[in-house]
């Protein structure tokens, strides 16, 4: 499969700060691609190298097979943009404001603009200071996609939409992936990725910690599993099992996590007489906490010990 | 006290010290902070120009013989440009002359800087956004009003100290106390408490009416307030509006020569401090951000410009450029339609055109032309700080964060700059065509050779654009977040080097760094074609120079 989007150790900083340090990926035509990461981590700095907008440090991307620096406008050309925060002309309409982006295109097909100008139920005839946060994340939305483009870079889409417009919106992509297109969305929203991407990539502190499918990522996560006992929970039994980890008992309640095969733990449970037996696949916002979460509570309970002694000693 | 059940007392955390110092831990100190620049600046000015001002003058006059010569002359000055300049009272010493020749423009200084950091300090914020956040804090909007203008008035009173003090020293410094150059500190004190009262007067014009009109209304309307009484104390066809002039009032405190009028100036302060009680009032009292506006007439949708960039660039500067061209078209229509009848008073004083002689030297005042090409010199200034506006809304495109989604289309960097370039330049074409039509209609009134007017306002246009190039080439290879600010510092040091070049009797080499100074005088068809070069060059070397540098540099 052609790759739309490739990345060699691609490092951007910004004089001391960090912005993102050797990030290989690959984006193939075709796919929608989920770039999740907290505020901060460098999904915006990746985008803007993409786009030229900012020079890398050191490494190489590539976009349709162009050296992103080589020649951006080949690249433009055949991109639909909608950056994370942005500002239009405060006196143009909205109609204004999507004619001349489209101007700036060389033309778009009227028709289809209408169109989505109608599916995103916008009312192009006010001017853009008067726009409704919301309102402005439409305008930026048709601009962005109002020429079909072959690639949509899509930088926290859903920022201000409500759940109708959002749902409008995925729709939209879909259409747009049918007719052959890619869409590389970032977002720190988990459940928007979850529900409209092929492949996902996590970004921590400029460096990507995983690339995979959306399933591989949750089949990578821990099962949270419940199990009642009518008498007194065989406690012992389960945590020597391998990949059981966090057994908790209340009353005939065992909770416990399990990584990796679940099999042991329901023959197990099986055999010790299990009268109740609950287990979650975890959503990927758990699989993102799962991977992030545990630096971040390790962290955040050692600060409160050090506060709590603290506060002890006075 | 016990606290009741519901309601649990809290201890509020108190405010570390680094916050207090660092402007954190108050609106006042933050405020303080905030005017850190302007305060620099006004006091900077301010002071520096008491300073120059007496150097230029202990300089150009320092014997007893040009003093007296000098006093006797002033006292035929016309009636019509009396109050244009200060009251000439005993001109003969230093600051007599200092409270004559500059004392106006230091007060219109003070409210110019009043004007535009009170229409701004609440009613810019409430357009940003961000006074919703500070009003929401555990205080109520009266006292966030007044904390605002405290931290104003306290800076407004430190600039103030700072020109009394520069008042003073400069008369010590550059002086001659027997010849009565002395000043003594309650004068400086008398000059700077009237300096800054009429600063805070149309300042608090700004501020009463920015609840109401918002930042650019307000400024606006009391910018025009302030303009309009300086020069209708100044010109006698309009002195039945000059009663309402603070410049009026005060007529007669010319405080650098122990001349004194406190009740009048003690009016302009209780005007002031209406004028502010008033504003904090009104902003108490309405709603928050929502202002009436001051509606300009909609432009028409094709001058909007959504063809390409320098279409869309030209579209966005229409308004300011058309707002400049009335601004300037109607100063120099009442300057041109001034020159005729001031020539004429001075071709009839023979004595008095020998003063400006000495003043101006190189003009000949007897005739109208000249008088409106010594007017030109001042135009300069503004046509060059209109040249800055334009770089400022150009440079918006980035600073407000529409480059980056204009950049994702197939536009490249280069071609913005120059279609921002173009449109910044076709801005100058109707600001400088707004002061032509201006000069013109009053030049058929003054006695000015109208072609000659006219086209001499091209020279301003010129400047104008060579500023935008300045501007363009520091945005676009540095940075457009200081592309306006290094314009209009190049204009301000352009018009202090002409200005002051010359009675300091610095080097020629460094007059010759103004640009100003290669214009040749265009008002009466002497052009220098060395400073039209000049400027062609900087405006399209500027605009190709941050074509070039924006390749080279990331974008936001």
């Amino acid at each position: 499969m052609t790759a739309v989007i490739r990345t060699e150790k691609l490092t951007k900083s910004y004089g001391s700060h960090r912005g993102i340090v050797d990030v290989d990926l690959e984006v193939d035509q075709g796919e929608v691609f989920g770039f999740l990461g907290p505020n901060g981590a460098g999904k915006t700095t990746t985008i803007r190298v993409l786009l030229d907008l900012i020079r890398p440090t050191s490494g190489k991307a590539f976009v349709f097979d162009i050296e992103s620096s080589a020649d951006p406008a080949a690249i433009h050309r055949r991109i639909g943009y909608l950056p994370g925060e942005f500002a239009l002309y405060d006196r143009l309409t909205g109609r204004q404001t999507l004619e001349y982006f489209g101007n700036l295109r060389g033309g778009v097909d009227k028709a289809y603009q209408t169109e989505l100008i109608g599916r995103f139920d916008l009312d192009p005839s006010r001017r853009f200071r008067e726009y409704s946060k919301g309102n402005k994340q439409k305008v930026g939305l048709v601009a962005a996609l109002q020429h079909r483009p072959e690639l949509l870079l899509l930088d926290e889409p859903t920022s201000g939409l409500d759940p109708l417009v959002q749902q409008t919106f995925f729709t939209l992509l879909r259409e747009r992936v049918k007719d052959g297109a890619t869409v590389f969305l970032s977002s720190h929203i988990l459940s928007e990725v979850e529900r409209s991407c092929d492949r996902v990539a996590i970004i921590r502190e400029g460096r990507l910690v995983r690339v995979d499918r959306v399933d591989a990522l949750r089949d990578l996560a821990h099962h949270q599993v419940e199990l009642r006992f009518e008498g007194v929970p065989p406690v012992a039994e389960f945590q020597k099992i391998p990949g059981v980890s966090d057994v908790t008992v209340e009353d005939h309640l065992i909770r416990l996590r399990v990584l990796g095969p679940i099999t042991p733990v329901v023959q197990a449970a099986a055999r010790l007489g299990v009268t109740d037996f609950l287990s979650r696949e975890p959503t990927l916002e758990e699989t993102f906490l799962a991977q992030y979460g545990r630096e971040t509570s390790e962290a955040t309970e050692a600060a409160e010990a050090a506060a709590a002694e603290a506060g002890e000693a006075r | 006290m016990g606290a009741q059940a519901g309601s649990p007392t809290l201890r509020a955390p108190s405010v570390s010290l680094f916050s207090r110092i660092y402007g954190f831990g108050s609106v006042y100190a933050k405020t303080l902070r905030d005017s850190r620049l302007a305060f620099i600046i006004a006091a900077g000015v301010l002071g520096g120009m008491m300073l120059v001002a007496g150097a230029a003058v202990g300089s150009v006059f320092p014997t007893p013989e040009s003093r007296r010569e000098v006093d006797k002359l002033i006292a035929t000055v016309p009636s019509s440009m009396s109050g244009l300049f200060g009251n000439p009272i005993n001109v003969g010493t230093l600051g007599g002359v200092m409270n004559w020749k500059y004392g106006p423009f230091f007060a219109l200084g003070a409210g110019l800087w009043s004007i535009l950091a009170l229409s701004g300090t609440l009613a810019g914020e409430a357009s940003r956004g961000s006074l919703d956040f500070v009003a929401s804090s555990p205080f109520g909007k009266r006292r966030l009003a007044i904390e605002k203008l405290t931290a104003h008035l306290t800076m407004v009173g430190l600039a103030m100290v700072v020109l009394a003090v520069c008042a003073w020293a400069g008369a010590t410094i550059y002086g001659d106390a027997s010849l009565g150059d002395a000043i003594p500190p309650v004068s400086a004190i008398g000059f700077a408490l009237w300096v800054g009262f009429i600063g805070l007067a149309f300042g608090g014009l700004a501020f009463v009416l920015a609840p109401l009109l918002g930042r650019s209304g307000s400024a606006g309307v009391a910018g025009a307030a302030m303009v309009a009484a300086w020069v209708s104390n100044g010109y006698s066809a309009l002195a039945p509006v000059a009663f309402f002039s603070p410049f009026h009032w005060t007529a007669n405190h010319v405080a650098l020569v122990g001349q004194f009028d406190w009740p009048s100036l003690a009016l302009v302060g209780v005007v002031a401090a209406v004028l502010l009680v008033a504003g904090v009032e009104v902003f108490a009292r309405r709603d928050l951000g929502v202002t009436a506006g001051l509606s300009a007439p909609g432009l028409p949708a094709a001058t909007l410009g959504v063809g390409g960039p320098a279409r869309r660039a030209f579209g966005d500067q229409l308004p300011r450029a058309l707002a400049w061209g009335v601004g300037l078209g109607l100063f120099g229509a009442m300057l041109a339609a001034m020159v005729g009848s001031l020539a004429g008073q001075m071709a009839s004083a023979p004595s008095f055109r020998d003063v400006f002689t000495t003043l101006f030297p190189g003009y000949d005042l007897t005739r109208a032309g000249d008088f409106l090409q010594l007017y030109a010199q001042m135009l300069f200034i503004f046509a060059g700080y209109a040249g800055a506006t334009l770089v400022a809304k150009w440079a918006s495109d980035e600073t407000e964060g529409r480059l980056e989604m204009l950049l994702g289309t197939p536009l490249a960097r280069g071609r913005w700059v120059v279609g921002g370039g173009v449109g910044a330049f076709a801005a100058v074409v109707i600001m400088t065509a707004g002061l032509a039509l201006g000069i013109g209609l009053g030049a058929v009134s003054g006695g000015v050779e109208v072609g000659g007017a006219v086209t001499g306002t091209a020279a301003l246009g010129l400047y104008a654009a060579a500023m935008v190039g300045v501007g363009i080439a520091v945005g676009g290879f540095w940075r457009t977040s200081m592309a306006a600010e290094v314009a209009a510092i190049v204009v301000t040091a352009t018009f202090l080097i002409d200005l002051l070049a010359p009675p300091l009797r610095l080097p020629d080499w460094v007059h010759q760094l103004a640009l100003t100074a290669h214009m040749g005088k265009p008002m009466i068809g002497i052009w220098d074609p060395a400073g039209i070069v000049a400027c062609v060059v900087i405006a399209v070397g500027g605009v190709a120079l941050g074509a070039w540098g924006i390749r080279r540099r990331d974008i936001g």
